[in-house]
């Protein structure tokens, strides 16, 4: 019981940090190296809009999200938009600017255990023999909720229909007047978005740690792995393996073994499914 | 309405397109016919704008130079460097070779991203009207883009072009690998799309014999050049054309 629980909540926090990563990947076809710290910087943005200017939670919140956007947006707009397509450059640029914001951050001060958001939600409840924090069940269920609304947003709004073209065929989609650096502009922005919202789902239950960053990019890039590049809805069921693993891990071998999961779960995926579960990448496969 | 002048194009030093002239009037079904590699799909690139994204991505991963020369004039304007999604909100569609449906899609939602640059009113009637042109397709709403026949995916690519109102059309290939039924079919329905919507159609094929009773005017490539150009019937009437095209002599 307790597996089950604490299995689907894991899953469902990797699912968030995955989400931003499969769709900024899937849109544009720019692995987003700076995802973790876009994590990262929007919980320092709301821990400060919140404590330091005083501002209501929910406002906080809600504006710092607006901030991870625009600055997903500026990130696409100066710097991405001119390296797009050349994979290794993409790789190295948004490291960079990742890896700026996240030691950025240290170098000015946010480093220690001092950072910390509350729950939303104090208490707890129990799931037959299972203590859950509230806070973890509103994670959840927005978490499920959020890809239902992504589910709903790609098919059925003229900009999600539009997100969807490019993703399957750029040049097709530039056909039919679909500007394709627009909308991947607007796909980082999302993915920041997601990264946000993540954050603010995640963050609350410990510490604001710049470490998180390079932590949350790993697992994303795990779980994009495990479901196949390009595909949101493989990420999100890769999450749910790669979190049960994890959880599994935890329970019979050990807690420090947990991370050794997603790398496995890596390499493993390369060596024997390299498109993942859900991958378009099919050329891969057959060149292996 | 839509014209190319002078119109050069090179891959490095190889020449893709050759001085080519070439006019759709308002209200016309142009032609351009030519053989594997005479340059109808650089054309189309060229005249919808699409070979200003592949020379980017080409300059970008260090790939082949792609030059253009000479002018391309919408309305009697010159667009040669606009983008194509301007060109494309102008008015000016590409239906592209091998048809590149999203195969992942429904034929519905195939439909729906094509209207992304229409309105709403817009896009419902453009809808009922291909439902309509091509009845078929309405049993096909929910099946997914990469399961349907070629036929099937030359309707859903010319209605998905047509959501997104094209002023000018530009068909590249859109016969090729149908069977005769259904190239009958797809050339009578461009047709009555262009007599119905009054836009202009230009259409690039190698199979010119089903085409040639519908164009107003044609023009026929070898190696990027246009070698000859003329009415429909003064082409069809040409020994030269006969025995190319016709397999007479």
């Amino acid at each position: 019981m307790e597996i089950l629980v604490y299995g689907t909540i894991n899953s469902v926090s990797l699912a968030l940090m995955g989400l931003g990563f499969a769709m900024v990947y899937g849109i544009s076809r720019v692995p987003n190296f700076a995802h973790g710290a876009l994590y990262v910087i929007c919980g320092f943005v709301t821990w400060t809009l919140f404590h330091k200017i005083g501002l209501p939670y929910v406002i906080a919140i809600i504006l710092s999200l607006g901030v991870n956007g625009a600055l997903g947006m500026l990130m696409y707009r100066f710097v991405l938009i001119r390296v797009r397509g050349m994979n290794i450059s993409e790789i190295i640029a948004s490291y960079a600017i990742g890896l700026a914001i996240l030691e950025g951050l240290r170098f000015g001060g946010f480093r220690g255990m001092t950072y910390t958001l509350p729950v939303f939600m104090e208490g707890s409840i129990m799931i037959g023999p299972v203590p859950v924090d509230f806070h973890r069940l509103i994670m959840m269920v927005i978490g499920i909720l959020l890809v239902a609304v992504l589910w709903v947003f790609t098919h059925h709004t003229r900009i999600g229909l539009a997100l969807q073209g490019m993703a399957q065929d750029e040049r097709a989609a530039l056909m039919l007047g679909i500007d394709s650096d627009l909308m991947a502009m607007l796909a980082m922005g999302f993915g920041a978005v997601l990264a946000g919202v993540a954050a603010t789902l995640i963050l609350p239950l410990g510490n604001i740690v710049v470490e998180s960053g390079y932590h949350v990019l790993i697992m994303s890039i795990a779980v994009c792995i495990v479901g196949g590049l390009g595909s949101w809805m493989g990420a999100f069921f890769a999450a749910f393996i790669i979190g049960y693993a994890q959880i599994l891990t935890v329970v019979f071998i050990g807690s420090h073994f947990q991370m050794v999961v997603a790398i496995l779960a890596i390499i493993l995926t390369l060596i024997l499914k390299p498109s993942g579960l859900f991958g378009q990448q099919k050329e891969l496969e057959e060149r292996v | 309405m839509l014209e190319a002048r002078d119109l050069m194009v090179f891959y490095e030093n190889m020449l893709a397109l050759n001085n080519i002239s070439i006019k759709c009037d308002d209200n016309q079904i142009v032609g351009v016919f030519g053989a594997n590699s005479a340059g109808k799909s650089t054309l189309m690139y060229s005249l919808s704008g699409i070979m200003l994204d592949i020379r980017k991505k080409e300059d970008m991963s260090g790939g082949e130079r792609i030059t253009l020369t000479g002018e391309v004039l919408f309305q009697n304007q010159n667009i040669m460097d606009l983008k194509p999604s301007l060109r494309a909100k102008a008015g000016i569609i590409l239906c592209p070779e091998r048809r590149r449906l999203f195969k992942e899609s429904s034929v519905l939602e195939n439909l729906r991203i094509g209207g992304y640059l229409a309105t709403k009113a817009q896009a419902k009637y453009t809808l009922d009207y291909v439902m309509n042109m091509f009845p078929a397709l309405q049993k096909l709403k929910n099946r997914l883009g990469g399961f349907l026949s070629g036929g099937e995916q030359q309707m859903v690519a010319i209605g998905r072009a047509l959501m997104a109102q094209p002023k000018v059309l530009l068909l590249d290939e859109p016969l090729l690998g149908l069977s005769p039924l259904m190239q009958a079919t797809l050339i009578k329905a461009t047709k009555v799309i262009q007599e119905e919507t009054k836009i202009s159609i230009i259409i690039a094929e190698q199979y010119a014999r089903p085409v040639f009773p519908i164009v107003d005017y044609a023009y026929i490539l070898e190696n990027g050049a246009a070698v000859m150009e003329g009415t429909g019937g003064e082409l069809m009437d040409n020994p030269d054309v006969k025995s190319a095209y016709f397999g007479v002599s």
